[in-house]
């Protein structure tokens, strides 16, 4: 294509410098806001007043601060939970099976030390919460295992698998918390009982300690990818299985091990919302909610590039836009699922950035100019 | 009894529909993992615009026009872009997740129209899907664009050499998978369920992507498979029909699921691979770059 005397043609990217793609992210992210806007504007709802509501209640309200970041560490495990397998060439869409099962583990594990007993009894926190979290990131990377299990053993397409088992770790709950199920709340209002107060989630200036947990996490798995062996050894089965199996990386251990590190994180994810957030502390009626959100995971890796460095901010980001954009839905009378569409934007433009990611635009001046 | 079977049939249509528009996507190489997406735009815009215009007709056709134009966006994005079409699929399935929860809201609840009468006691669209079935089994192997969709999938490069136009053949298929997909969530939401609720589908286009794994690729053990899968979705939504009071109704939804993990677990056996392995098209998935 010629434009006045020069020529702007597509080349193929060789490599991908850091600020690259850095900055390429960002542009995906502006357009999708750009394009939401639409959904707006579609709503006689003025777009730019809309992303201020959203913005200053996600980020500077005294309410919708502590939720954007308890929706933050929620998203950031979820990321992870995608990102590690993703590293290695997998596809883990399985992050809302993982974050229910951690979520009954976590809440079995209460059981176990009679939590759902009327009076609340008096735990020790000190026992009790560590025990949770174990059981949380255990059930999570047990539902996490059985996909890594299948397609590190037996080659199966870990999407359908993972996909099939979020839907049975979905009815799962519905089991044991509504009908007479075990953990049902004495009140029966289809919800699992509540957490005694003794073992509330210590928090930190109202944010639950989690955001700690999350925080390290994010450090240790920056240095698990770039400087340990495992991480070397997950990097190389995702560019190349087959190669990876001839330098002697086993091709049934790498897919075992990031689903089941990836799903144990998914499962804290899980024990967070349910059992950490201040004015939640049980398996709420609309649990199936959270599964969904944990689909922004998905769009937060591929935007980081599977960076857990870069998904902080990222995630911080999409957390912030989906509690705002639940309370401008509020505000100005739009119809429910505003979060839901913005997911849905956001990852259309994500694919269509992918070309770019791979491509670059050159504007060059044309030699033998035909003017 | 009879009404069970009946409404297993119309169940397992739905299974047929949609997963013969990804046979016939991954016999030309094109997986798309989206067909969830695709099934629930066909299935709310059909679903309202035969509300808004009181005719199934027109519902119908929006379902089908708008699942052809997301297969056409498929193809974009992977035939002419090339980009990784498992993320392409993904896209397509999260996007249609998120904007039809924001879309339909406002048209939540029944359909409010007099149902589409059975023919000889059963759904006009079980038997649409057995056409479908055997239309798509005598193109795909008896005439000489499904060899040319089979070469394509095969070894794109070498069909190309042979005069195959691998682009074109890939459009078509992607765009006939889409209106597939698009019809069978329009049947789901005008006839097999018309009342519409976010995200209703609840895995009924995962289970058919599976349905095609394991069919071999072949239109007629596609057929036996969905009904297999429709029957035991039925029964997952009603045991107490055929197992009164036996686990709880919770338990019984996991079992399609359930079921579908221990089938791919079946196939996936190194004495099933000597077996029957390979029919999988062996370009699936890779993108086609015409040297």
């Amino acid at each position: 294509m010629r434009i006045g005397g020069c020529q702007l043609k597509l080349e193929q990217r060789v490599t991908l410098a850091g600020w690259e793609a850095a900055l390429m992210s960002i542009l995906a992210i502006v357009f999708a806001l750009f394009l939401f806007g639409f959904v707006f504007i579609l709503d006689d709802v003025d777009p730019l007043s809309a992303y201020q509501e959203i913005f200053s209640f996600a980020f500077a309200n005294p309410y919708g601060l502590p939720l954007t970041i308890n929706r933050f560490i929620f998203l950031l495990l979820c990321t992870f939970a995608f990102i590690i397998p993703f590293k290695a060439g997998l596809w883990n869409i399985g992050m809302a099976g993982q974050l229910y099962a951690g979520a009954l583990a976590a809440f079995g594990a209460l059981f176990a030390f009679g939590g759902k007993e009327l009076p609340s009894p008096d735990l020790s926190p000190g026992i009790v919460i560590p025990l949770m979290l174990m059981a949380a990131a255990l059930g999570g990377a047990g539902v996490g295992a059985i996909a890594g299990f299948l397609k590190g053993k037996y080659n199966i397409n870990e999407i359908v698998v993972t996909m099939m088992l979020n839907f049975i770790a979905f009815w799962l709950v519905a089991y044991m918390i509504k009908e007479g199920g075990p953990f049902m709340n004495p009140g029966g209002r289809g919800e699992s009982f509540e957490l005694p107060s003794s073992v509330y989630a210590p928090l930190v200036m109202d944010v639950p300690f989690t955001i700690f947990l999350v925080l390290g996490i994010a450090v240790l798995l920056y240095f698990l990818f770039a400087k340990s062996k495992i991480g070397y050894q997950i990097k190389a089965h995702g560019h190349n299985p087959a190669a990876a199996r001839y330098a002697g990386i086993s091709t049934f251990k790498i897919p075992l091990w990031v689903f089941v590190v990836g799903g144990g994180l998914a499962g804290l994810a899980g024990y967070h919302y349910f059992a950490a957030v201040p004015g939640v502390y049980k398996i709420a009626r609309n649990y199936g909610f959270f599964g969904d959100l944990a689909f922004y995971g998905i769009i937060c890796g591929l935007i980081s590039l599977g960076n857990p460095l870069a998904a902080i901010p990222v995630t911080l980001l999409f957390g912030g836009l989906s509690i705002g954009g639940r309370f401008v839905q509020g505000k100005l009378n739009m119809g429910f699922g505003l979060d839901y569409a913005l997911l849905g934007v956001l990852m259309i433009t994500l694919v269509a950035f992918q070309f770019f990611y791979r491509y670059k635009l050159v504007l060059s001046p044309s030699k033998g100019s035909y003017w | 009894m009879w009404e069970f079977i009946a409404r297993s049939l119309e169940a397992s249509t739905i299974f047929t529909v949609a997963a013969l528009g990804e046979l016939i996507d991954q016999r030309s190489g094109i997986l798309n993992v989206g067909i969830e997406g695709v099934m629930l735009f066909g299935a709310t815009f059909g679903f309202i615009a035969a509300q808004s215009t009181d005719s199934y007709l027109l519902g119908f056709l929006v379902g089908i026009a708008i699942g052809s134009l997301l297969g056409l966006l498929h193809g974009f994005f992977s035939v002419t872009l090339g980009a990784d079409q498992v993320v392409v699929g993904m896209g397509i399935w999260i996007f249609g997740f998120g904007l039809t929860t924001y879309i339909g809201n406002p048209y939540t609840g029944p359909l409010g129209m007099e149902r589409v009468p059975p023919i000889f006691g059963l759904s006009p669209f079980f038997y649409l899907g057995i056409v479908l079935a055997a239309v798509s089994w005598f193109t795909l192997s008896k005439t000489n664009l499904g060899l040319r969709i089979r070469s394509v999938g095969e070894n794109p490069s070498v069909a190309e050499v042979s005069g195959i136009n691998v682009t074109r053949t890939r459009y078509l298929c992607v765009t006939i998978g889409g209106m597939l997909g698009g019809l069978a969530g329009a049947i789901y939401s005008l006839f097999y369920n018309p009342v519409w609720n976010y995200n209703f589908l609840m895995g009924w286009g995962f289970i058919a992507l599976a349905l095609v794994f394991f069919s071999m690729w072949n239109p007629w053990v596609l057929l036996g498979g969905s009904l297999l899968f429709g029957t035991l979705w039925q029964l997952s939504l009603n045991p107490q029909l055929v197992l009164p009071g036996l686990l709880s109704r919770y338990i019984w939804r996991t079992i399609p699921f359930a079921v579908t993990i221990g089938v791919l677990l079946i196939i996936s056996t190194a004495w099933f691979r000597r077996r029957w392995g390979a029919a999988k098209p062996e370009a699936l998935g890779e993108p086609y770059v015409k040297e």
